[in-house]
C-alpha cells in the first residue's frame, strides 16, 4: 500500500527484530519499579480479615479489640460499606454485580473478606486483624458443582436460584440421528481442578482521593475495567478516576477484572487518607484461580476416523462470585469444539456458583480444560480404531472455507502446518527404545482459541518537535514486553528510529478492554497503524505546500517538518474496535461470527515414564503457534516457551486442594510450580508466519499452553497404555492407571 | 519481646534454654526456626544462637570415627573430602537437602533437632548407626540418632539440651547408599527416602539394614526383615523379597506429596533400587 | 514485638548501621530500610529464590535469615553486582543480551545464583549451573533464555 505519506519518511526496519526491552537493564539489575514498590506520601496500611467458613451469615463484627491496638486507625466492615453515603453502589463485577468490597450479610467462601483493618504500619494492621472478632452462623455449603445443581442445594446468591452462573448451548445438524446410526461411538469424562497462576508480585493497590478525584495505583491487567467499575461504585464520572499501572511482576490472568481495588478505594474514601493493601502469598491463593471443570464428550466416528457427530457437556466451577464466569463459559463452549469439522454437534456449557474461591481469568482461559478433554479424546478414538493419532487429526482438521460449528466461515487458519511442524520436530513416527523400568513415548495436540469480537483499544501517538515520539496506551506490561513491542510497531508505522519512541505506562488516558486473551499485539497494530497514518497524512499536508532546501531525492524527517512549519507536535489517534457480534445474543442458541481471528497452536512431547513409580519426565518438547507476522522474535519465542512451561505444572502436579471447603495448600511448598530442572533442556518453539508482509499479527501469549496437558497425556498413553483423564497427572495417578488400580 | 542472645559457651547456652523450655529456643542456621516463627507455629521469647560457640562446626576424623559439628552446613558436609570418602551416602543426602540456599545456611544439628519427617540426612544417619552428641545442664551424653526423633517435630532432648555433633564409625567394608524420591517438582521435599547399608565378609552379607524416612513420622529401620538376608549374597530374589516385605510392613503417612497407598508402592521400589546398589 | 538491636553490616561494600527488632528478617531490612528493591519476598519459605542475596559470597534466602544473625557480615545484592562505573557485570550483560528476562521479578535472584555458582566452580558446565539454579523459580518460564545466557557464559569462561 503506497500513499503519498510514504514518500515522506524512511522506513525503519524494526519488525522481525529481537530488540531488547527498553528497560532491560533495570529488569535484570532489579531497579525496575513494580506497583508493589510504589508508595504515596502519608499512606496508611491495610489488612483484610477473612472468613474461616465456606458459607455463613455474619451476625456481628466486633472491632473493639482491633481498635484498642496502638496504631490501628479504623476498621471497615461490610455493614459500613453498605450504609456509606459515599458508596452508592457497593456491588461490583464485570458480568454480574454480585460482589461487595467486603462481604455484606453473609460470606460465601473460606477467605471471603469480611473486614479491613487500617493502621499506621503493616505490622500493626496485621495485629489488629488478628483482634477482630466475627460471630458467624454457619450455613450448609457446596464445593462440587454437581452438588450445587441438585434441587435443594444451598443457594449462594438469592438472585441466582439453582446457583446458575451462565448457560450456553449450541446445536447444529442432527446429533441424535447421527449418534444412533454410528458404527463407532466413544465417550469419556475429563476433569481439571483449580490451579493458581502464582504471579510472583502479589496483588497490591494504593488509593487516594483528592476532593472527588480518585487515583489508584494497582497491579492490574485491566485498568480500563477497574476505572469503569470504581466510577460506578462511587457514582462519579470515569474521567474522575485515574488508574495507574507499573509493569507487573507477572499477571497470567490473576490480575484481571477487579480484585482488591474496590475495598482499598472505599477505605481511602472513608478515611480521607491514602490506603495501601498488599496481599500475602496465601491470600493470593485465596483471591482467584483457574476454573475447575468437568467435560463429558461423546463422539461418533466412521471406521476411517472421520468425525460425524459430537456431544459435549461442560461444567465449570465459578466459585463464590461471578467475576467473568457467565460470559467466560460461552468462550468455553466455543473453545470446546477443537480445530475439527463437525457436521453434527451439540454443546452445553454451564457455570455454577459454589462456596469456593471465585474463579477468574487464567492463561489459556477456559481452553486448557476443554483442550485437555478433546485432544485426549482424539487419541482415545485413534487408539480405539487402530489409526495413527496424527492421521486421525489430519482427516478432521478445519481448513480455510470450512464452517466452524457456529456456522462462521474459517479464515486464516493453519492447523495442518502447525501439526506438521511439531510432528516433524519431535520425530513423529520414530519411537525410541525404552530402557529397563521406563516407557518412552510421544504425544501431540492441536488447539484452537478465539479472540472474542467486540473489544476496543485506543492509542494516541504524539510526535514532538524534538523528534521524540510518545505513545499512550492502556496496555499493561507483565513480562510479555508489550511496551517494547508497541514501540517497535510505532517505529515501523511512522518510519522513525526506535530509540526515539517511548511507550508510556497505562494511566487511563486511553481505553483498552483488557491486556489478556492474547489480543494486544493484534489490536495495537491496527490502532497504532491508524494513529500513525493520521500523523503521516498531517505531515504530508504540511509538506505539500512547501519546498525544502534539500535535494528532491531525500525525504525530510518529522523534526524538520515541524520546525519549518513552526508546530510543536503532531498527534494521531487510532482505535481498534472490532464489530460486536450477535452470535452470543441468545445463550441457548449460539451461532454466527464468534471470532475476530483464530488462535492456533500445537505441542508435541516425548516423555519417559518410570513404570514403577509413575513419575513422568519430559524428555523433549516443541510448541508451534501461528503468529502471522512476528514483531519481536525472541519475545514471541518466550511466550510460546513460557506458555509451555506454564502448562507443565497444572498438567503434572499443580492443584489447589480443597478439604471441607478450605484450601489446604495455599503456599509454594505445598503447591509446587515447575523449576528449571523440571523443564527439558530440549524445549523449543516455532512461530509460524505468513509470507504476506501485511498479514494479521496473531497474539502468541497462550497458544501453546492448552496443548501441553493433552500432549503429555497422549504420550503417557502411547508409552504405557495407561490413560489418565483427571488433572493433574501426578505420578500416583499415572501409576494407578498403569496398574489398573483406581482410587 | 523476642531477644536474640549469643552466648560464648555451651554451659551458658544450656542454662538459658533450661530456664524456659517453651520460650527459649536454639537457633543454628535458622532456616527451620525462622520459618516456624513466620508461620506462627512458635513464638520464642529468646533465641539462643550457637553461632559464637567454639568447636561446634567442622568435620574431624580420627582413627575410628568421623565427627561432624552440629553447626556444620549441609554444603560443607557434601563438599567435605572426608565425608565423601568415608560416608558417601551422607554426602549425597546432604547435597540434596532443599536447595543450594538452604544447604548454605542449614546445619546438621538444626536438621536433627527439628525432627522434620520430610528430611534426608536422618534416614542415612540412622542406617549408619550414627551417634548424637548432646550437652545439657546435667552434662554430656551420647545417644543413637535413631533414638533422637520421637515423633513429628519432637525429639527426646531434655530441657536445656543442645546437640553438639554427630559421629559415625569408620568402616572400610561398609557400603551405604541413599535413594530419594520426589513426587512433584524437582525442588519438592522427599516423598520417600530410603537408605541401605551393607557389610560383606567376602561375598556373603555380614550386616544389612534398610531405613525408610519421609514416608513415616520418624525414620524406621527394618532389621527384623533384613536379618533374613544375612549370610546370603543379596541376590535379586532376596532383594525383591525384602522390598516387598518392607512395603507391606510400613504404615505410611498421607500428605500433599502422596497417599499411603502410593508411598507403600514407592517404598518397595526404592528399597529394591537401594539394595541393588549395595549388592555385589 | 521485639526489642531493637543496633548492628553493623557491610552491604554492597558499604558499612551500614541499622537498628532492628530481633525478629526482623533480612529481606525486610534490605528492602524496606535500605531501599534495595531487587530483594523480594514472594513465598516466605525459602523456596522461590526472589529474596536471594550473597552472604559472605554464598547465596542465601534472606527471608529465612534474621538480620541479627548476620551482624558484622558482608552482604551483596543484585544492585551491588554492577561494576563501579555503573556498567553491568558479565553475568548481568549476558542476561540482557540473551533476553533472559520477562517480568523479571525472579531475575536478580537468578543472576546472584549464577554468579555464586561460577565463583564456586569457574569451570561449571551448563548442566551443573542448571542444577545449581533448581531452587530459583520463574513463573514466566524464562528458563530457556536463562540457559542460553548461561551457555554463553560457560563458553566465555572456558576461553
Amino acid at each position: 500500500m503506497t500513499t503519498s505519506a510514504d514518500t515522506l519518511v524512511r522506513r525503519a526496519r524494526v519488525l522481525g527484530v529481537s530488540l531488547p526491552m527498553p528497560d532491560a537493564a533495570d529488569r535484570v539489575v532489579g531497579t525496575l519499579e513494580y506497583t508493589v514498590d510504589h508508595s504515596v506520601e502519608g499512606m496508611v496500611h491495610a489488612r483484610l480479615v477473612r472468613s474461616p467458613y465456606p458459607h455463613a451469615r455474619i451476625i456481628d463484627v466486633d472491632v473493639s479489640g482491633a481498635l484498642a491496638e496502638d496504631g490501628v486507625l479504623r476498621v471497615v466492615t461490610g455493614a459500613d460499606i453498605e450504609t456509606a453515603v459515599e458508596i452508592p453502589n457497593p456491588f461490583f463485577g464485570l458480568t454480574r454485580r454480585d460482589q461487595a468490597p467486603l462481604a455484606i450479610g453473609k460470606v460465601r467462601y473460606v477467605g471471603d473478606p469480611v473486614a479491613l483493618v487500617v493502621a499506621e504500619t503493616p505490622q500493626t494492621a496485621r495485629a489488629g486483624a488478628e483482634s477482630v472478632l466475627v460471630d458467624y452462623d454457619e450455613l450448609a455449603y457446596v464445593v462440587d458443582p454437581k452438588d450445587a445443581l441438585v434441587p435443594d442445594a444451598p443457594v449462594l446468591h438469592d438472585e441466582w436460584p439453582g446457583n446458575e452462573c451462565g448457560e450456553w448451548r449450541l446445536d447444529r445438524g442432527d446429533v441424535d440421528g447421527a449418534m444412533s446410526n454410528a458404527t463407532h461411538l466413544f465417550e469419556a469424562t475429563y476433569t481439571s481442578p483449580m490451579a493458581n497462576a502464582v504471579p510472583f508480585e502479589p496483588h497490591v493497590a494504593i488509593a487516594v482521593w483528592v476532593d472527588d478525584f480518585l487515583e489508584v495505583w494497582t497491579a492490574t491487567q485491566w485498568p480500563s475495567a477497574v476505572r469503569g467499575e470504581l466510577a460506578h461504585m462511587f457514582d462519579i464520572d470515569p474521567g474522575k478516576v485515574q488508574v495507574r499501572v507499573f509493569p507487573l511482576g507477572g499477571g497470567y490472568g490473576a490480575k484481571s477484572q477487579l480484585k482488591i481495588e474496590p475495598v482499598v478505594a472505599a477505605a481511602a474514601r472513608m478515611m480521607g487518607r491514602p490506603v495501601r493493601l498488599e496481599l500475602d502469598r496465601d491470600e493470593v491463593f485465596l483471591t482467584t484461580g483457574k476454573h475447575p471443570a468437568r467435560m463429558n464428550i461423546r463422539t461418533a466416528v466412521d471406521a476411517e476416523g472421520r468425525f460425524i457427530a459430537r456431544e459435549i457437556d461442560l461444567l465449570y466451577n465459578g466459585g463464590a462470585y461471578a467475576v467473568v464466569t457467565p460470559k467466560a463459559v460461552a468462550q468455553g463452549l466455543l473453545r470446546s469444539i477443537g480445530p475439527y469439522r463437525f457436521p453434527n454437534i451439540r454443546i452445553r456449557s454451564r457455570g455454577v456458583y459454589t462456596n469456593t474461591i471465585p474463579s477468574g481469568s487464567f492463561r489459556g482461559a477456559m481452553t486448557n480444560q476443554a483442550a485437555f478433554a478433546y485432544e485426549s479424546h482424539a487419541d482415545e478414538i485413534a487408539a480405539g480404531l487402530g489409526i495413527d493419532p496424527y492421521e486421525l487429526r489430519e482427516r478432521n482438521l478445519l481448513e480455510d472455507g470450512d464452517l466452524f460449528a457456529s456456522g462462521q466461515v474459517m479464515h486464516d487458519i493453519h492447523f495442518r502446518e502447525l501439526l506438521q511442524d511439531v510432528a516433524k520436530v519431535i520425530g513423529w513416527g520414530k519411537e525410541r527404545a525404552s530402557p529397563a523400568g521406563k516407557a518412552i513415548g510421544k504425544g501431540l495436540a492441536v488447539i484452537i482459541k478465539t479472540t472474542p469480537p467486540g473489544t476496543r483499544s485506543e492509542v494516541r501517538v504524539e510526535v514532538h518537535a524534538d523528534g521524540q515520539v510518545l505513545v499512550h496506551t492502556n496496555s499493561v506490561d507483565m513480562g510479555q514486553g508489550v511496551l517494547g513491542t508497541l514501540a517497535q510497531l510505532t517505529a515501523h508505522h511512522l518510519g522513525v528510529d526506535i530509540e526515539k519512541v517511548r511507550v508510556r505506562d497505562p494511566d487511563s488516558s486511553t481505553f483498552d478492554s483488557m491486556t489478556a486473551g492474547s489480543r494486544t499485539t493484534f489490536v495495537a497494530d491496527h490502532a497504532i497503524g491508524e494513529a500513525c497514518e493520521s500523523i503521516r497524512r498531517q505531515a504530508a499536508e504540511i509538506v505539500a505546500g512547501r519546498s525544502y532546501g534539500s535535494d528532491p531525492g531525500t525525504t525530510p524527517d518529522y523534526e524538520e517538518i515541524m520546525r519549518e512549519a513552526s508546530i510543536t507536535a503532531l498527534i494521531g489517534e487510532g482505535v481498534y474496535q472490532s464489530t460486536p457480534s450477535d452470535a452470543l445474543s441468545n445463550p441457548l442458541d449460539v451461532k454466527g461470527e464468534v471470532a475476530d481471528h483464530w488462535h492456533q497452536g500445537a505441542v508435541a512431547v516425548e516423555v519417559a515414564v518410570d513404570v514403577e513409580t509413575g513419575k513422568v519426565e519430559i524428555l523433549r518438547c516443541h510448541g508451534a503457534a501461528w503468529a502471522g507476522r512476528v514483531v519481536n522474535p525472541i519475545r514471541a519465542r518466550q511466550q510460546s516457551e513460557g506458555s509451555i512451561i506454564f502448562g507443565m505444572g497444572p498438567a503434572l502436579f499443580e492443584e489447589v486442594i480443597f478439604v471441607d471447603g478450605q484450601v489446604s495448600n495455599p503456599n509454594l511448598s505445598d503447591y509446587m510450580i515447575p523449576s528449571i530442572v523440571d523443564v527439558p533442556i530440549n524445549l523449543t518453539s516455532s512461530s509460524l508466519e505468513s509470507p504476506d508482509p501485511d498479514a494479521d499479527i496473531h497474539g502468541v501469549g497462550e497458544m501453546t499452553i492448552p496443548a501441553v496437558a493433552p500432549a503429555i497425556a497422549n504420550a503417557i498413553a502411547r508409552a504405557t497404555g495407561a490413560r489418565v483423564r483427571d488433572l493433574p497427572m501426578t505420578a500416583e495417578r499415572v501409576l494407578r492407571a498403569i496398574l489398573g488400580e483406581p482410587e | 519481646m523476642t531477644r536474640f542472645v549469643e552466648p560464648r559457651d555451651l554451659q551458658e547456652a544450656c542454662a538459658i534454654l533450661a530456664d524456659d523450655e517453651w520460650g527459649n529456643k536454639v537457633i543454628s542456621g535458622g532456616t527451620a526456626l525462622v520459618l516456624m516463627m513466620r508461620q506462627g507455629l512458635i513464638a520464642p521469647s529468646t533465641l539462643v544462637s550457637i553461632g559464637r560457640i567454639d568447636d561446634l562446626d567442622g568435620i574431624r576424623k580420627d582413627d575410628s570415627r568421623i565427627t561432624i559439628g552440629a553447626r556444620t552446613t549441609h554444603t560443607a558436609i557434601a563438599a567435605s573430602a572426608e565425608v565423601q570418602r568415608w560416608l558417601p551416602s551422607l554426602a549425597d543426602a546432604c547435597s540434596r537437602v532443599g536447595n543450594v540456599r538452604v544447604r548454605n545456611v542449614g546445619t546438621l544439628g538444626g536438621n536433627l533437632a527439628e525432627a522434620d519427617y520430610a528430611a534426608d540426612p536422618p534416614t542415612v544417619l540412622v542406617g549408619l548407626d550414627a551417634l548424637c552428641h548432646v550437652i545439657g545442664p546435667h552434662g554430656a551424653r551420647v545417644l543413637p540418632v535413631a533414638d533422637l526423633a520421637t515423633g513429628f517435630y519432637t525429639t527426646s532432648l531434655g530441657p536445656g539440651e543442645i546437640i553438639t555433633g554427630v559421629s559415625v564409625l569408620i568402616d572400610e567394608h561398609r557400603v551405604s547408599v541413599y535413594e530419594k524420591y520426589v513426587s512433584r517438582s524437582s525442588e519438592d521435599r522427599p516423598c520417600v527416602g530410603v537408605s541401605a547399608t551393607a557389610r560383606y565378609d567376602g561375598t556373603s552379607l555380614d550386616q544389612l539394614n534398610v531405613v525408610v524416612g519421609a514416608a513415616v513420622a520418624v525414620p524406621r529401620r527394618f532389621d527384623e526383615v533384613t536379618a533374613s538376608a544375612l549370610g546370603g549374597t543379596l541376590d535379586e530374589t532376596a532383594r525383591r523379597d525384602i522390598a516387598a516385605a518392607i512395603g507391606e510392613a510400613i504404615d505410611p503417612i498421607e500428605d500433599a506429596r502422596g497417599s499411603a497407598w502410593y508411598r507403600r508402592k514407592v517404598t518397595a521400589v526404592l528399597v529394591k533400587r537401594a539394595l541393588e546398589r549395595v549388592s555385589r | 514485638m521485639s526489642s531493637n538491636s543496633q548492628l553493623t553490616l557491610s552491604v554492597n561494600g558499604n558499612h551500614v548501621t541499622v537498628e532492628v527488632p530481633a525478629d526482623e528478617a533480612l529481606v525486610h531490612t534490605l528492602r524496606d530500610r535500605l531501599g534495595l528493591r531487587s530483594v523480594r519476598p514472594t513465598c516466605g519459605l525459602g523456596i522461590c529464590g526472589t529474596c536471594t542475596v550473597q552472604l559472605d559470597g554464598v547465596v542465601v534466602s534472606s527471608c529465612l535469615l534474621l538480620t541479627v544473625q548476620v551482624s558484622g557480615r558482608s552482604i551483596r545484592t543484585s544492585e551491588g553486582l554492577t561494576n563501579d562505573d555503573g556498567s553491568l557485570s558479565r553475568v548481568q550483560q549476558a542476561f540482557v543480551d540473551n533476553g533472559a528476562y520477562q517480568c523479571a521479578y525472579c531475575i536478580p535472584g537468578m543472576v546472584m545464583t549464577v554468579e555464586a555458582c561460577f565463583a564456586e566452580s569457574p569451570n561449571a558446565s551448563v548442566e551443573e549451573v542448571r542444577e545449581y539454579l533448581a531452587g530459583n523459580l520463574c513463573r514466566c518460564g524464562t528458563y530457556v533464555s536463562i540457559l542460553e545466557a548461561v551457555t554463553e557464559l560457560v563458553k566465555g569462561e572456558r576461553e
